[in-house]
């Protein structure tokens, strides 16, 4: 790996040292393009991990850490991309730029793609303009020379007057080389008339210190690229991978592992343990019925969240991190584009839709990548309705995988159809416009097992915190309105909605209290009715649909709230509850009249 | 920067729109009409002198700038002014 500090740091051997005693840490900004690895070089400084896939706008927000650079111990922070900082800006540019232009940062760090040297430096001519002490990084350096492209770093450094390093971030190569380079940060000689045109000179400088040769590799990449864009091949692809998702999540994690923690473990081990050591030393029947009885925290609780819901997350957690790194996702923009124009939205809101179904929640927060406040609104709403998160799919696949093909497919088809009539009479009550369609597909790589697995046991553990606590309150909530005789009265009060409007059984109510703290932990619950026999096929299908028509949950809710203000979160509770239950009372209408079976 | 709002005085050029599949040309500017796509367009690279090349035109537009694919709608891939590559 070359390096261009040493000869800086000759030059600049009689400059004051940027790296002295201070009242508080000195404060570093990964700054650069989206997708040019911010976070992976955030990671290796600090240790921590942020999230890393292969699309842009996986960061949201800013994340900082420790490092240790020299002898001491600095702030890193690693902030969204960002494709400029002047002029129309995102939320999140604004948010970068806040802390560059407030001086918030002592230095910036410009991670730049080695192979997109001319956007780079657009970015690097507007950062110049802060004036803060800087350092350049061309990461990726060895999938630009596999492209044929090299870089002139050393004359990089020169025309900037900053020191340029060199890295490999995702295997550790050249971050030794920035630990050194960051002491010697300085503020970017403008190498142009600062009202001049920064275009111009960025398209001048990069075609000087750029070498390409005609692409050498590449050929596989690009033709993969292309058989997932076209239509031609790229639906059959599609249907390829839902089906392999499917398998892989819908049979092996939610049939195979399931049956084997909730009946092996779980039915076998766990709870006639618990049963069997509560049985001995909890002398009070109230308590032991709080832990192992039917409302129990473990034989409820524990079981819904660890046997039925938890595989499922786990595998589609693995497959969908898989996906991410590959850069697939994103090409499915070219498809959908046309699709989602019909909702007030543009091919870019298929990023925050396909992440719901990993996560609504974080989902909701993605949708800050979008151009306009009516598509984030727009999107927001669509998200709560109806794109099913993954610990719910688990759910969905768990009860109707083992009722009929025919009955997902018509939950599948009224969710999405009501997600069409919702979004594009959004599209034309709400004021505002939507945004041109402009995207970048990152590169098709082979995703690393490395960062797909910490990814990935990341996520399990985010569930566990997040999603376990809620089954646990869940659960005691049930067992408190049981115990205190309210229960029965709260199915009696649900009964016309439950049993009239909706023509399920007067149990189900409770299915639906737990619903509304999750929708995952209600779904859980008809799973367990169904499985005693207590729902019919038809009656699975109302319930699951409406449950997933239902706001995703707690902290989804929550999160509406915090991106889009309180009252507008409300008025979305209100709207989509509504949605859920006339189009329950309407399926159960159509079942009734049509005489379904599955 | 070549400036300019009416597409008449641009002669002798073509819009990304018009290319064909595989077709390469270089950037001559990106017309102004809605300034805020002009900027993010800019700030993806795609500015005067890029060379650029058509990938794709159907369901929607793809195309190579520099080493960067891009997805984009019809109306901005007619908003892109591109000359024969010299």
């Amino acid at each position: 790996m070359s390096c261009h500090v040493a000869a800086e740091r000759a030059e600049r051997a009689t400059a004051p040292p940027v790296l002295r005693l201070r009242a508080r840490p000195l404060k570093i900004v990964l700054v650069g393009n989206p997708n040019v690895g911010k976070s992976v070089i955030f990671g290796r400084l600090t240790g921590r991990y942020a999230t890393v896939s292969n699309y842009p706008g996986t960061t949201v927000g800013l994340t900082s850490g420790r490092a240790l650079v020299g002898a001491e111990v600095c702030d890193i922070v690693d902030s969204p991309g960002v494709n400029s900082l002047q002029g129309e800006l995102s939320e999140d540019e604004r948010v970068t730029r806040r802390m560059i232009a407030n001086r918030e940062a002592d230095v910036v760090v410009q991670v730049a793609d080695a192979r997109n040297l001319r956007r780079a430096l657009m970015l690097t001519s507007q950062i110049a303009g802060f004036g803060l002490p800087t350092v350049v990084v061309l990461n990726m350096v060895d999938e630009a020379r596999r492209h044929g492209i090299d870089v002139d770093a050393a004359g990089l450094a020169a025309e900037l007057g900053v020191p340029v390093v060199e890295t490999v971030a995702i295997e550790g190569q050249g971050l030794g080389d920035l630990r050194d380079a960051l002491p010697l940060a300085s503020p970017i000689r403008m190498p142009f008339n600062p009202s001049g045109d920064h275009a111009a000179w960025a398209h001048d400088a990069a075609t000087r210190l750029r070498r390409s040769r005609p692409e050498s590799i590449g050929r596989i990449q690009a033709f993969l690229s292309r058989a997932v864009r076209q239509p031609a091949t790229g639906l059959p692809i599609l249907a390829a991978v839902l089906y392999l998702v499917y398998l892989f999540v819908g049979v092996f994690g939610a049939q195979t592992l399931v049956n084997l923690v909730e009946h092996r473990v779980f039915g076998d081990y766990v709870n006639p343990a618990a049963t069997a050591l509560a049985t001995r030393f909890v002398p009070w029947a109230a308590v032991r019925e709080f832990l192992v009885g039917p409302y129990g925290l473990i034989t409820m609780g524990l079981t819904y969240a660890i046997a039925i819901v938890l595989p499922v997350v786990a595998t589609f957690f693995l497959v969908f991190g898989w996906l991410e790194d590959s850069g697939y996702i994103p090409r499915l923009a070219v498809f959908s584009d046309r699709i989602f124009r019909v909702m007030g939205l543009n091919g870019k809101a298929v990023l925050p839709m396909v992440l719901g179904l990993g996560c609504d929640t974080m989902a909701t927060m993605t949708t800050r990548m979008l151009g306009t406040p009516k598509e984030r609104l727009i999107a927001v709403l669509l998200l709560a309705l109806g794109i099913p998160c993954s610990a719910q799919l688990a759910t969905i696949l768990g009860i109707l995988g083992g009722i009929s093909f025919w009955a997902l497919l018509t939950l599948f088809g009224v969710v999405v159809a009501q997600m069409f009539v919702v979004g594009f009479l959004a599209a034309k009550v709400l004021p505002g416009d939507r945004s041109d369609f402009i995207l970048e597909l990152p590169p098709l790589r082979l995703p690393g097992w490395r960062n797909l697995g910490l990814k990935t046991l990341l996520r399990i553990r985010w569930y566990l915190w997040e999603a376990v606590p809620l089954f646990l309150v869940g659960t005691a909530l049930l067992f408190t309105l049981d115990k205190t005789g309210l229960l029965p009265r709260i199915v009696a009060a649900g009964r016309p909605v439950v049993t009239g409007l909706l023509g399920l059984p007067a149990e189900s109510a409770q299915v639906f209290i737990m619903g509304f703290l999750r929708r995952d932990y209600g779904a859980a619950g008809l799973f367990q009715l169904a499985h005693a026999g207590q729902l019919s096929a038809t009656q699975a299908v109302v319930a699951l649909t409406v449950m997933t028509l239902f706001v995703p949950c707690v902290a989804n809710f929550l999160m509406i709230i915090k991106e889009q203000g309180i009252k507008p979160a409300f008025a979305i509770l209100a709207f989509v509850t509504a949605v859920a239950l006339s189009t329950g009372a309407g399926l159960h209408y159509a079942f009734w009249v049509f005489g379904v079976q599955f | 920067m070549p400036f300019g709002s009416s597409v008449s005085s641009f002669e002798g050029g073509r819009r990304l729109a018009s290319l064909a599949v595989g077709e390469r040309g270089v950037v001559r500017r990106v017309l102004r009409d809605n300034p805020a796509r002009a900027e993010r367009l800019m700030a993806l690279g795609v500015t005067p002198g890029a060379h650029v090349r058509l990938l794709q035109r159907f369901p929607g537009f793809v195309f190579e700038c520099d080493q960067t694919e891009l997805a984009i709608e019809p109306s901005v891939a007619r908003a892109i002014l591109v000359e024969d590559e010299s």
